[in-house]
């Protein structure tokens, strides 16, 4: 008896689980919409809002940060245009509009681009999360195949080939996702949002400055120290830039 | 013998040697004057030498006063030189002169005496520059202190200049004198007070011993830059610094103490205390003491109005390069024009130049390098790094233009890069821009207000729709779905493993179970091969063997052999229809010698039965 009214109550929780998440999902849908709405009637600070409050709930998609960013573009504000294309990208790399606006933005804002290294431009063909799981793959039938060469009685020389083949396989796919997740283009990447930045040589808005920063202009954060980040620049410089003047494009 | 000889010609020649020397000492004394150098900037101290040969005795001239220029004795040395068994001496006496002000000087000749005779030095001419220009200037006056007799320490305040202008860097020496014998340790350095200016770092360039007033003192020299902040007329200094020196303790009652060796000239000279005679006869003690200089006036003058526009404050006297690369670039390229700045000024306040014509240039903000040449940062190269990118076609870099103001001058001066040519492929060609001279405050040509034929893109059209889902930033193997998901690859890797654990135990019993088999078919071999056997013994055996043959040749059908009948083992074995037969009469014979009471009769098996059973058994082969 007592069994049967557990039941019904854990079965009530989750529909209304459900019932609420539908509803919210409901809710975004229709502030997306009305975002929409106001960026076409010109309205865009306004559509601005709305999609920045959709981003603060953490309804996040490609196609919210695409039009986030051109709502900013025609704002002018090319920092911010910038880093929300970016953060499309982020969440799909191949998004054609994203990465078609995004050049116009960058030819605007005569923006600065970090350099990849070599190894990093030539793992670009395939995103993290395709190594993750090729890795994962590897890893596993690798396992398999050293299992099955270490319980058997005979050896087969194809199984020896397979299993050194997927331990390769293994090893470059951790390779490229280390490389791609700390490179010019990962986790550490930021977008310069404030106009007429500087990067110094120190913690100090009178110390020398190493680079003058267009806003939409790449950086990687490499630590922090109070209210002002060290970072790598383009053309393989690093400064301290104040904390504020850019954003992060991985939230 | 020949030794005594040598020793009378060496004693011989040093006789004449000596003599000769002294003829050299009585030859008529001569003096000369000379100056280390004839050009000089305020602030420069020259060495003027005195010189004096054939003369033992001299009393060479304490002061030499000429307005303008500060002259101390600094030292005496003697040099003796023996040339063709002559020796000839003569003596140096050295002094440093302190230019205080810019101007053509003329030391006069000073009068030296030689026992009962007078020379005289030559007359000397020395021309003193403005320190900033290198020029001589009218402007420049006394600023050094002079230091007065009888100290043990001093610290004087050289300023070169008693008028600069705002902004304007000017360079300052302070000179801090100890007495070596006070064993002087500095605990504060020194440091300019005074208000309406701003002083630099003090650098310490060196350290020099030098006779003042017929005392030697150690002078410690500290380089800096002041530059007004203000117009008017301001005192720079006092200098204050502190040291601890080491004093004779005072004894404690009046009384007569011997003149100190130092003390030529009966000053207050504390070190004709009897301990510096005798230092274990009593104790010195370290004392604290203030140096303080006496200020300058220091009068600063505004800088003149109609500034041009690219003046951003430097003033001094500077040169400007420029270079850009590459030469050849597509429209919206970035090209790197590099401006370096060399010379002498405030260079915190030397900004990037500017573009006199910025029309079809996109520009980017400058980044800066600053190299030192000196001490205080007056003297040096600042590299000024400026992307900018051609909007359009052009034949040549933008002209470059940097402004300062020249002290020495005392005027505005615009230095402007030569054009640099270049080649931009890729757009419209834009009209020739005007030449340089004309540019600045004339009107813009019709032409170029046209507009840029690069047409800006348009962005693309918004997007509507939305996933089912939110997306994540986090890469997939930071995610906890994908952890949760390789337990289906490790649980069937478990499995996988059991499963090969269990095949092999299973091989290990079938191995056995054919291990004994081979074991009994070669055992039973071994009897059937012995002719002590009885028939029925035989024939069991030999049923025995074909069964157990049977059931290894089955391999993996697992047959037991005792389940083995004459048509399963002739399949087994792929008999032929007359090895079935036979294979067919031993399974009966030995059944009928098992269960029949025929094993009573005939108690042996002939040669060739067996020999056929033989046969039979062993051609069995799967």
């Amino acid at each position: 008896m007592n069994l049967g009214k557990n039941s019904s109550a854990n079965y009530i929780i989750v529909l209304c689980c459900a019932l609420f998440a539908s509803a919210a999902f409901a809710q975004s849908d229709a502030e997306f919409a009305k975002a929409n709405q106001e960026y076409a009637q010109g309205h865009f600070k306004e559509a601005i809002s709305g999609y920045e409050a959709l981003v603060r709930a953490g309804q996040w998609s490609a196609n919210l940060f695409y039009d986030l960013g051109n709502a900013y573009f025609r704002t002018g504000d090319f920092g911010h245009a910038i880093l929300n294309y970016e953060r499309a990208l982020a969440l799909e790399r191949h998004h054609p509009e994203a990465t078609a606006n995004l050049q116009i933005a960058r030819d605007e804002a005569r923006a600065l681009e970090m350099q990849q290294s070599a190894p990093e431009r030539y793992l670009r063909f395939a995103s993290v999360n395709q190594y993750s799981i090729a890795a994962a793959v590897a890893f596993w039938l690798g396992v398999f195949c050293i299992v099955r060469l270490l319980l058997a009685r005979r050896r087969s020389t194809a199984t020896i080939l397979l299993s050194v083949f997927l331990v390769f396989v293994f090893a470059v796919g951790t390779l490229a996702i280390y490389e791609l997740d700390h490179g010019s283009k990962g986790r550490g990447l930021a977008i310069v949002t404030d106009k007429e930045v500087q990067a110094r040589l120190a913690t100090a808005d009178t110390a020398n400055s190493v680079l003058a920063l267009p806003p939409g202009s790449e950086v990687k954060i490499l630590s922090t120290r109070g209210d002002w980040v060290y970072a790598a620049l383009p053309n393989s410089l690093r400064g301290w830039i104040p904390a504020k003047s850019a954003e992060q494009v991985r939230l | 013998m020949y030794r005594v000889r040598l020793s009378a010609i060496v004693l011989l020649a040093a006789l004449i040697a000596f003599a000769g020397s002294d003829a050299a000492f009585a030859d008529s004394p001569s003096v000369t004057a000379v100056l280390s150098n004839s050009e000089a900037a305020i602030g420069e101290t020259v060495q003027l030498q005195i010189k004096l040969s054939g003369a033992r005795d001299a009393r060479p001239p304490e002061n030499i006063s000429v307005d303008g220029l500060e002259i101390h004795a600094t030292g005496t040395s003697r040099q003796f030189e023996m040339r063709n068994f002559t020796t000839t001496s003569s003596v140096t006496y050295n002094y440093t002169i302190l230019p205080l002000k810019a101007g053509r000087f003329t030391i006069p000749p000073q009068t030296i005496r030689v026992g009962s005779q007078l020379l005289r030095t030559p007359e000397l001419r020395l021309n003193v520059a403005d320190s900033a220009a290198g020029s001589s200037s009218s402007g420049a006056g006394q600023n050094a202190q002079s230091v007065g007799t009888g100290k043990l320490i001093f610290a004087e305040l050289v300023v070169p200049k008693k008028s600069a202008y705002v902004g304007e860097i000017v360079p300052v020496q302070i000179r801090l004198g100890f007495d070596p014998r006070a064993r002087p340790r500095l605990i504060e350095p020194p440091e300019i007070t005074g208000q309406g200016f701003t002083a630099q770092k003090l650098q310490e360039s060196g350290e020099n011993s030098e006779t003042i007033s017929a005392r030697t003192y150690e002078v410690v020299t500290f380089k800096t830059a002041i530059a007004a902040a203000r117009a008017g007329k301001f005192e720079v200094g006092p200098v204050k610094a502190k040291a601890q020196v080491l004093m004779p303790r005072r004894p404690s009652s009046p009384r007569s103490r011997s003149r100190s060796p130092f003390d030529l000239f009966n000053q207050d000279d504390p070190f004709s205390d009897p301990f510096f005679s005798n230092p274990f006869g009593q104790l010195a003690e370290r004392r604290e003491v203030e140096i303080n200089s006496e200020p300058v006036a220091f009068e600063v003058k505004p800088l003149p109005q109609k500034a041009p526009p690219s003046f951003s404050g430097a003033i001094g006297n500077f040169t400007m390069a420029t270079e850009a690369k590459p030469n050849s670039v597509q429209v919206g390229d970035p090209i790197t024009v590099t401006a370096t700045i060399t010379g002498r000024g405030n260079f915190d306040r030397v900004n990037a130049p500017v573009l006199e014509d910025e029309q079809g240039w996109h520009k980017y903000p400058p980044s800066s390098k600053f190299k030192q040449d000196d001490d205080v940062g007056i003297s040096g190269t600042k590299t000024f790094e400026m992307v900018i990118s051609p909007n359009e076609k052009k034949q040549n870099v933008p002209v470059m233009a940097f402004s300062y103001f020249d002290p020495v001058k005392e005027q505005y001066v615009t230095l402007r890069s030569e054009p640099i040519a270049i080649t931009v492929q890729g757009g419209a060609a834009t009209t020739p821009s005007a030449p340089v001279a004309e540019r600045p405050g004339s009107p813009a040509p019709a032409t170029a207000a046209a507009p840029a034929t690069t047409k800006p893109q348009d962005i693309l059209y918004q997007l509507t729709e939305r996933p089912k889902a939110a997306q994540s930033f986090a890469p997939l193997y930071a995610r906890q779905a994908f952890w949760t998901a390789q337990l289906i690859p490790l649980l069937a890797l478990i499995g996988f493993i059991g499963w090969k654990i269990r095949q092999a135990r299973i091989d290990n019993r079938e191995a056995r179970r054919i291990a004994a088999l081979q074991h009994e078919a070669a055992e039973l071999m071994r009897k059937l091969h012995r002719s002590d056997a009885s028939p029925r013994e035989y024939f069991a055996e030999a049923s025995r063997v074909v069964r157990v043959k049977a059931a290894l040749a089955a391999g993996g059908r697992r047959i037991d052999p005792n389940m083995v009948d004459v048509d399963t083992a002739a399949d087994t074995f792929r008999l032929n229809g007359d090895s079935r037969e036979r294979l067919r009469r031993l399974f009966e014979q030995s059944d009928e010698l098992q269960y029949s009471g025929a094993h009573n009769g005939s108690g042996k098996i002939s040669p060739e039965n067996r020999r056929d059973v033989l046969e039979l058994i062993e051609n069995l082969r799967a």
